[in-house]
């Protein structure tokens, strides 16, 4: 067999069919449709220009600040849960009395239904009666017993604490599998040059786990930018006009409501951002590789 | 060369073969769904057949049921077991929460892949306007208990000359202030007849250690029913209403709604709603009735039967009920809509869903579910059985004086409920004021009434 052969390029003709006719095709009609008044109300379909980009970026909707709770919502996710999981990881690497246990513990919620979590927590966190305020009335701390979902100060860290809580648990997972790959003759050779905990981490652990954490980020911010499930679940968007609203639980109620123009709108604007992360990301993570 | 024309052949047959698999497997899907209007209005045509007789209704049939929270009885269910054991159609009932029903149903019925029975707002502007129902509803005209409806209740679910719904609840109730009338009679106190006097009233509970209201914004929709008292807009301009439906008219600037929301505002911010109004929830207003914890609570003519049912020793007529009083309003505001059943046009089950509907407006489920249901006093079937206590014949008796709600009287209000909702929520979390609230109903309205075409907004 001839390891050098390089396949011909009609080769991937099938794929490049499938994935322009399933997914490329489908988004730029979606694309399409944001240039019209296309609603449910109405079987006619027009051209509008730039009418619902003009709605989705006016100073009298709150559109802005959706796409900017969209936005933030991914980055304190996904900066915490890398963190978060990394702290994790590197405990539950090390040699403790029932380490499975602990790894199945924190990963349990990650394999959990983001709806029964969302149901769950709205009733932990409810401010009467739920357990988290409870807990904090029973052992004298009341000043930490707070309106988790019903204030706008509270809800969004809220519901992002919930949803870090969820998936720490996975990100976790996915960087012990990076840490165990690492050759322990790096640590042993550290260790005899006198290295302490600190630097094996900064100069061993951390340089050889950047793919890896690389991997998370990407897995982190595709689906931040994708949330739905779980703000849908625990506030809905609410309390107020759009305290945690999302761009997807906005794109479900513009829907929801037949205004189908506008939702299609929104979700071109949140493509678009999505290229430039998604580009953005492959820059950095490809930079160091080494192309042969 | 050979080789690259067999390939680049193979591949576009793959491609092909994959279409043409996924086409005809649609129009598999489709087809039967496409027939079925033509299949369904064949059936009210030939009314006389019986409906025992139909083909597709039997042993392996499930119809799907989806509706909002508090829309179906626990004897709904009830009903539904006895109708599977005597024609084998099981029921399957997805109830939604209340917050996020509207956007899932409307999701559905725009996707084309609702369940064959959806409850429904009833209202005669906007089953047109936002369910479309001479589209994505069955007709039911000729059903055997369509002539039993109302005429009130019916006019609400008709477009067209033509019947689409069922209702499901009692609609001669309103919703009114619900109270405690022993905790009313220890604290020396009286019906309030206008604003300053329901402010005097929840001064004196709140004094007691009790919370006057029990309001639960987290669902999303009842605090919005507080509204309601927008009857006094159109008894000081009886032709507010239609100046409304024709845009020659706004919310914005109206002198009794402004003050309505800014009333509404002060209750919550001088703490007659208490701390957790903003969690709490629908469910649990006859519960927290019953601890003493609270007062009052806006409700339908039916609570001191639910207060009871969660707490026996509260007995049944303890509960009383005047008008919302905001905007010092006196007059009892009516409403014709409600919940209420449609089947959808593109169920697979049009049959099956029929019977079902012909079961629950049969004289024995109707007198089943008046006696089981707290709330049911009268519901709005000529065949169906009264069961108004002394209480609320004395409620009704008391305010002669009926007005329609704007949920009846004013096009694209009853869709906007939720996102009235959202600004009323934002309202008491000062993020808008009473007068924005007023302003962004109207842009709701004018959404709607674009997007429906509407020649009054053109």
């Amino acid at each position: 067999m001839n390891r050098n052969k390089i396949y011909p390029r009609y080769f991937a003709l099938g794929a490049l069919i499938i994935y322009f006719v399933f997914f490329f095709l489908p988004g730029l009609i979606g694309v399409g449709y944001s240039f019209t008044d296309w609603s449910a109300y109405s079987d006619e379909l027009h051209y509008v220009g730039f009418e619902n980009f003009k709605t989705v970026f006016s100073a009298d909707e709150n559109y802005m600040k959706i796409i900017t709770n969209t936005l933030e919502f991914t980055l304190i996710t996904t900066v915490l849960k890398n963190v978060i999981g990394l702290i994790l990881a590197l405990l539950l690497t090390k040699s403790i009395r029932l380490l499975n246990m602990h790894r199945g513990i924190v990963f349990m919620p990650s394999v959990l239904s983001t709806l029964i979590i969302g149901m769950i927590f709205k009733s932990i966190l409810d401010p009467k009666s739920g357990l988290l305020n409870s807990f904090f009335r029973s052992v004298g701390l009341e000043m930490f017993a707070k309106k988790w979902l019903v204030t706008s100060e509270l809800a969004f860290g809220s519901v992002m604490a919930v949803d870090i809580w969820r998936g720490v648990g996975y990100i976790m997972t996915i960087l012990i599998a990076g840490i165990l790959s690492i050759s322990s003759d790096y640590y042993e050779a550290a260790a005899i040059d006198g290295a302490g905990g600190w630097k094996k981490f900064r100069y061993i652990t951390l340089p050889l786990i950047l793919p890896t954490l690389a991997t998370t980020t990407v897995l982190n911010v595709i689906y931040g930018l994708k949330v739905f499930d779980m703000v849908y679940a625990l506030t809905n968007g609410g309390p107020g006009k759009a305290t945690t609203e999302v761009l997807y639980t906005a794109v479900f109620k513009k829907f929801g409501t037949g205004q189908y123009a506008v939702g299609t709108a929104l979700s071109s604007v949140m493509f678009v951002i999505m290229i430039f992360v998604g580009a953005y990301m492959i820059r950095v993570m490809t930079k160091n590789e080494v192309v042969e | 060369m050979k080789k690259k024309i067999l390939v680049t052949l193979l591949s576009v047959s793959m491609v092909m073969g994959m279409l043409a698999g996924c086409t005809q497997g649609g129009a598999a899907d489709t087809a039967p769904a496409a027939s079925e209007p033509a299949a369904a209005a064949e059936e009210v045509t030939e009314e006389a057949a019986p409906i025992e007789e139909n083909s597709d209704a039997g042993d392996d049939v499930t119809i799907t049921f989806m509706a909002s929270q508090d829309w179906i009885q626990d004897a709904e269910m009830e009903l539904g077991e006895k109708f599977t054991e005597e024609t084998g159609i099981k029921v399957d009932y997805q109830i939604v929460p209340s917050d996020q029903y509207e956007s899932l149903l409307m999701t559905k019925i725009n996707a084309g892949e609702c369940t064959d029975i959806f409850g429904g707002q009833s209202s005669q502007f906007s089953i047109v306007t936002q369910f479309d129902v001479e589209k994505n509803a069955v007709d039911l005209s000729g059903e055997s208990w369509a002539g039993n409806v109302d005429p009130a209740a019916a006019v609400e679910l008709s477009a067209g000359g033509k019947l689409y719904g069922q209702p499901i609840q009692d609609v001669s109730a309103c919703w009114a202030v619900a109270y405690n009338i022993s905790m009313f009679d220890e604290l020396g106190l009286s019906i309030p007849t206008n604003y300053a006097e329901f402010c005097d009233v929840c001064e004196k509970i709140k004094a007691a250690g009790i919370t006057p209201i029990y309001e639960c914004v987290s669902d999303g929709w009842h605090h919005v029913c507080w509204t309601e008292a927008a009857v006094a807009a159109t008894q000081a301009d009886p032709s507010y209403p239609d100046k409304l439906n024709n845009n020659e008219a706004t919310f914005e600037g109206n002198p009794e709604l402004t003050t309505m929301f800014a009333q509404l505002k002060e209750m919550a911010d001088k703490g007659y709603m208490g701390d957790n109004y903003m969690s709490n929830e629908y469910a649990n207003a006859p519960a927290s009735i019953a601890s003493g914890e609270y007062a009052m609570v806006l409700y339908n003519q039916g609570l001191g039967a639910e207060v009871n049912a969660a707490d026996p020793d509260f007995p049944v007529d303890n509960i009383g009920y005047f008008v919302n009083p905001l905007c010092d309003n006196q007059a009892l505001n009516v409403n014709y809509c409600g919940p209420s059943r449609f089947i959808f046009s593109g169920s697979k089950n049009i049959d099956a869903a029929k019977k079902y509907l012909e079961f629950m407006a049969s004289d024995e489920s109707l007198a089943y579910m008046t006696e089981n249901v707290g709330k049911f006093n009268q519901l709005p079937y000529s065949n169906a059985p009264s069961a108004y206590s002394s209480v609320v014949q004395d409620f009704y008796d008391r305010y002669p004086n009926k007005v329609a709600v704007f949920q009846a009287s004013v096009k694209y209000y009853n869709p906007a409920w939720m996102d009235i909702g959202a600004d009323m929520s934002a309202m008491f979390l000062d993020e808008m004021t009473p007068e924005e609230v007023l302003k962004d109903i109207d842009k709701l309205r004018a959404e709607q009434a674009a997007a429906a075409s509407d020649p009054a907004w053109q």
